[in-house]
């Protein structure tokens, strides 16, 4: 009886605030509602949702973006934050609490905030980012890489995306790093000095050791990541201005889902869409704990 | 018998205080909440125990938690701000009760207001659910010195579209600047000009997407496509820093929106460019409007008597319109408080020039166009259809074939 | 859990300094966005919207401050905030903590079945459910209540996930079954003996669900109703005008918004890495 005690209030939130809803969506699911007309106005539609979601050429070109940013923003978070912890937590000695403090603020920034900052820097001609790479395409060894006009980069199909992608990736990587920080921390040092006591170089020593031992947590890392970036819903929204960008390039599923219910007013189909996106995000999260669970056992 | 008395006095001095207890509750974004707010003051001193409370939120946020207690009837405000843009949505849901059954004389009182605006308050089989409080005629706002470097007149500019984009041409030469911000404007302007009465811009009376078959979309993207091709175009985003500094700089000729573009361009955009601007009608005799504030009353309100006469108040209180005007560019819809000295005054920003009875002029010259619940999503598949055409190159026939086809297939729903 | 530091030895400076550098780097590309946002904060409107956008700290902080306040009851809204935050994450440590306790130390029928749904309430995207939950709160009469804010999201999966990999891990069995075999009631062995023990896990579940909560503009949209109730985010944003937004004032409120998140987490940050590192190492 008292793990079920210890769960009730979980169970309790669950049933009143979470079944509800879900449930709700999903009966939504079969009907033609525009909510401005009140709940009585509900039609019965069967699968005409379903079906004109699944035809809805938005709806893959949404779910091509979101896919598309969900790994472009999430690898680089893990493969930038495993070696920047690594040097935080072995270089900077006392220093490691300060520069955490660093990675971490971009987390916990409000998005008001960020979409002001980052529209203003990424500015078309007077952003600090097109002057600073106009500049620099001046200079003698990597200039020629760098263009020397200004890029439009929030007006452009084919830049939106990167651009999106980079402000996710800011915001996130951080948080990655003090997932990774915190794991590297607990490998214990024997390891290391019998590795170099063997004789290993430090990369090595890396390689062999670190990163087996990371294991666990680069499986709790990456199904936050998965589930996070298939999710991705604040940071295009503020950066397209809720629209999507050019072509909508900038739009993933969930943007989409939320225009089609406060903007279109068609209730019936934001569910289907949101349904559709749950099974994707159940599959990789699926597919993530397979990849883990041979080797961590901890699935 | 004293007993009773006492009890009774009690009684309705407990009455008594409950019936003062009225507050009106006024749902409303920046600057609606301002105005209001300005207004409550010298209304509450006239109707003394009425309470006025104002709950503001961020403009797309209002709508959404306004579309939430629509939708579950249940939470509504009083008195409704709704912008013009979320009006045809709201006002066809039956959430909205008609003014007409509040006020016998109804109609006396909305011969005072711009015809058009009361007309976009209008819907049939629900009658007149919204009050218009401010307008947005349309104008051109130009630069007069760009304008002069090309030895252009103000005719030349505004006679036609080919006019229009002639002179543009000469701008560009002359002095480098682009014509307008986005190619996007002029078809803006020109799908709404020929509408036929009872008809929407996209759709007809029947709901049947239009995009296919009225010529004026042709018009507009063959209008939009030389624009772009001609490079007349600064490829700038209305409400964007570029936008803001493309004014404050001179990289763009002109301007078309919404009247109150004048004040926020004297007060914010761009002060220092003060006097070289001008204000027009808009190009080839079209008239349009942009947004423009409503005030209703949702048929599940509790104080809908109070609320009602606190709309006319904001709405027909001449000096409470001009009020706002003066502090927040919003250009009343009351046809009175369209007179007057200071209204007809020469405005400095725009060289002395006596804008505001230009503009009076032209909103009376509006047609209402009749608002359909998919609006939106077909001015979004157009805009997209549009940036195929003027970024890929895609036919002007084929976007609009598969714009049509496209909201004809949103529209079934 | 003592975190014993010692510097290894460092095969050439060369590699060391290499590192620093690429830290110090991305902590620029880290830091420089908010060094703008403070930076405009201290600036009118009309200066922020100017080419070259402005680099360094001018001195309009307390008028757009005043401006702010002038608009929103600013510090009831920041109070509300906090109260809600600290509610939140009070609530959310006791029943997570109770929960992953429940899924670490027993064994009992429909264990895997109500992992699967805690991990499932993980998928579902929050704001279709605005509508229904707009509903459950007007029934219960919530509406315009704090409560509706922190108790709905009091148990959120994530909470549970890692409340149970630091317990499974961080805690030796041994030592409850002990204090059960010494005839404790199952509340005393949580609370007296598993409870204690928690710091870290606590200092890192706090920290995330007070940033979430405090961040969080979606709930109190829905929920609150009147400016006096509303939250500092929300607050903010409803002074965003389409046309007219005082931008100096929102960067100053955005400024004072972070604050009290980075006060947080200068006290917790030594607790969320013991709280993450035993969690997920041995996980």
């Amino acid at each position: 009886m008292a793990p079920y005690w210890l769960l009730s209030p979980f169970l309790l939130l669950f049933l009143i605030f979470g079944l509800f809803p879900i449930g709700f969506s999903f009966f939504l699911m079969f009907q033609a509602w525009d909510p401005v007309q009140g709940l009585s106005s509900m039609t019965f539609v069967g699968l005409e949702n379903i079906a004109f979601a699944i035809e809805d050429p938005l709806v893959w070109l949404s779910l091509k973006n979101t896919l598309w940013l969900a790994i472009v923003s999430g690898l680089p978070q893990h493969l930038v934050a495993i070696p920047m912890a690594y040097f935080i937590n072995e270089f900077l000695g006392k220093w490691r609490n300060a520069a955490m403090g660093a990675y971490f603020l971009p987390y916990i920034t409000s998005t008001v905030a960020i979409a002001i900052m980052f529209s203003s820097l990424f500015s078309t001609d007077y952003g600090v980012v097109n002057v600073a790479l106009t500049q620099m395409s001046e200079w003698p060894l990597v200039g020629w890489l760098l263009p020397d006009a200004n890029v439009d980069w929030l007006g452009q199909a084919e830049t939106i995306k990167p651009v999106v992608a980079m402000v996710v990736f800011w915001r996130y990587v951080g948080f990655n790093v003090i997932l990774y920080v915190a794991a590297m921390q607990g490998i214990p040092r024997d390891l290391y000095e019998a590795g170099r006591m063997d004789g290993a170089s430090n990369l090595r020593l890396f390689w062999h050791i670190t990163l087996p031992q990371l294991k666990p947590m680069m499986y709790f890392g990456t199904v936050l990541s998965v589930i996070g970036g298939l999710q991705l819903f604040e940071e295009p929204f503020i950066l397209t201005g809720g629209r999507g960008g050019l072509e909508y390039s900038g739009m993933t599923t969930a943007m989409y889902m939320y225009r089609t219910a406060f903007e279109f007013n068609d209730f019936g189909l934001a569910s289907a869409i949101s349904w559709f996106l749950f099974i994707i995000i159940a599959l990789l999260t699926w597919l993530t704990n397979r990849a883990f669970k041979d080797r961590t056992g901890a699935a | 018998m004293p007993k009773a008395l006492v009890a009774l006095s009690f009684a309705l001095s407990v009455l008594s205080a409950q019936a003062a207890d009225v507050t009106v509750t006024v749902a409303a974004f920046p600057a609606v909440d301002e105005i209001v707010k300005a207004a409550a003051v010298k209304w509450e001193q006239k109707n003394p125990g009425v309470k006025v409370k104002v709950i503001s939120r961020a403009y797309a946020d209002h709508h959404t938690a306004m579309t939430t207690s629509l939708a579950t009837s249940s939470d509504l405000p009083d008195v409704m701000a709704i912008e013009y843009g979320y009006l045809g949505r709201f006002a066809q849901s039956g959430g909205l009760v008609n003014l007409s059954t509040m006020d016998a004389s109804l109609e006396q009182q909305l011969k005072a207001l711009v015809p058009y605006a009361v007309a976009q308050g209008a819907f049939e089989g629900f009658g007149q659910v919204a009050m218009p409080t401010d307008i947005g005629p349309g104008a051109l706002f130009y630069r007069k010195d760009l304008l002069d470097a090309c030895g252009a007149s103000e005719k030349d500019l505004i006679s036609s579209w080919d006019g229009y984009l002639k002179t543009g041409d000469c701008i560009k030469a002359k002095t480098g600047a682009a014509l307008m911000p986005h190619a996007r404007d002029i078809k803006d302007i020109v799908i709404r000009a020929g509408v036929k009465a009872g008809e929407g811009v996209y759709f007809d009376a029947n709901g049947k997407s239009l995009v296919g078959s009225a010529p004026r979309f042709q018009q507009a993207f063959e209008l939009a496509k030389q624009v772009r091709e001609r490079g007349l175009d600064a490829k700038i985003n209305a409400w964007s820093n570029e936008w803001g500094e493309a004014f404050k700089r001179g990289t763009v000729a002109s301007q078309m929106m919404g009247a109150w573009l004048g004040g926020h361009l004297a007060n914010w955009l761009a002060p220092d460019t003060a006097g070289k601007w001008r204000s027009a009608n808009l190009p080839n005799q079209a008239y349009a409007s942009w947004g423009g504030t409503f005030y209703s009353v949702p048929t599940k309100a509790e104080n809908k008597k109070e609320a009602w006469a606190l709309i006319q108040y904001l709405t027909r209180d001449v000096a409470q319109q001009q009020a706002a005007l003066e502090k927040f560019n919003a250009f009343p819809a009351l046809v009175q408080a369209q007179e007057g000295g200071s209204f007809n005054a020469p405005i400095p920003f725009l060289g002395g020039q006596s804008a505001r009875a230009q503009w009076r002029e032209s909103a009376l010259k509006i047609v209402p166009t009749k608002v359909f619940k998919h609006d939106a999503v077909a001015e979004e598949i157009l805009n997209a259809e549009l940036d195929q055409v003027l970024l890929r190159g895609k036919s002007v026939a084929e976007a609009l074939k598969d714009a049509d086809r496209m909201i004809t297939r949103r529209a079934r729903r | 859990m003592t975190m014993v530091q010692k510097k290894i030895n460092t095969d050439g400076a060369a590699l060391a300094w290499t590192g620093r550098v690429f830290l110090a780097l991305g902590g620029i590309a880290m830091l420089a966005p908010f060094f703008f946002m403070f930076v405009f904060a201290t600036h009118t409107r009309a200066d922020i919207f100017s080419v070259p956008p402005p680099l360094f700290f001018s001195d309009h902080f307390f008028e757009n401050i005043q401006i702010l306040m002038a608009k929103i009851p600013f510090w009831r809204n920041l109070g509300l905030s906090l109260y809600v935050g600290i509610m939140a994450t009070g609530l959310t440590l006791l029943f997570c903590s109770m929960a992953g306790f429940a899924f670490v130390a027993y064994e009992f029928r429909f264990k895997k079945a109500l992992f699967a749904l805690v991990m499932a309430t993980m998928l579902v995207p929050a704001f279709l459910g605005m509508i229904p939950t707009f509903m459950i709160m007007d029934g219960l009469g919530w509406i315009n209540q704090p409560r509706a804010l922190y108790l709905p999201a009091a148990a959120p999966a994530m909470g549970i996930f890692l409340m149970r990999q630091y317990i499974s891990s961080a805690i030796p069995k041994d030592l409850y079954e002990a204090a059960r075999m010494d005839g404790c009631s199952e509340w005393s062995v949580y609370w007296r003996v598993v409870v204690p023990l928690l710091g870290p896990a606590f200092g890192t579940l706090g920290l995330i669900t007070f940033i979430a909560s405090w961040n969080n503009f979606m709930g109190p949209l829905v929920v609150m109703r009147t400016p006096e109730m509303y939250t500092f985010p929300l607050a903010l944003r409803s002074v965003q005008s389409p046309v007219d937004t005082e931008w100096g004032a929102l960067m100053a409120g955005s400024a004072v918004a972070v604050i009290p998140l980075l006060i947080i987490f200068v006290f917790s940050s030594r607790r969320l890495i013991e709280g993450l590192t035993a969690g997920a190492v041995r996980g």
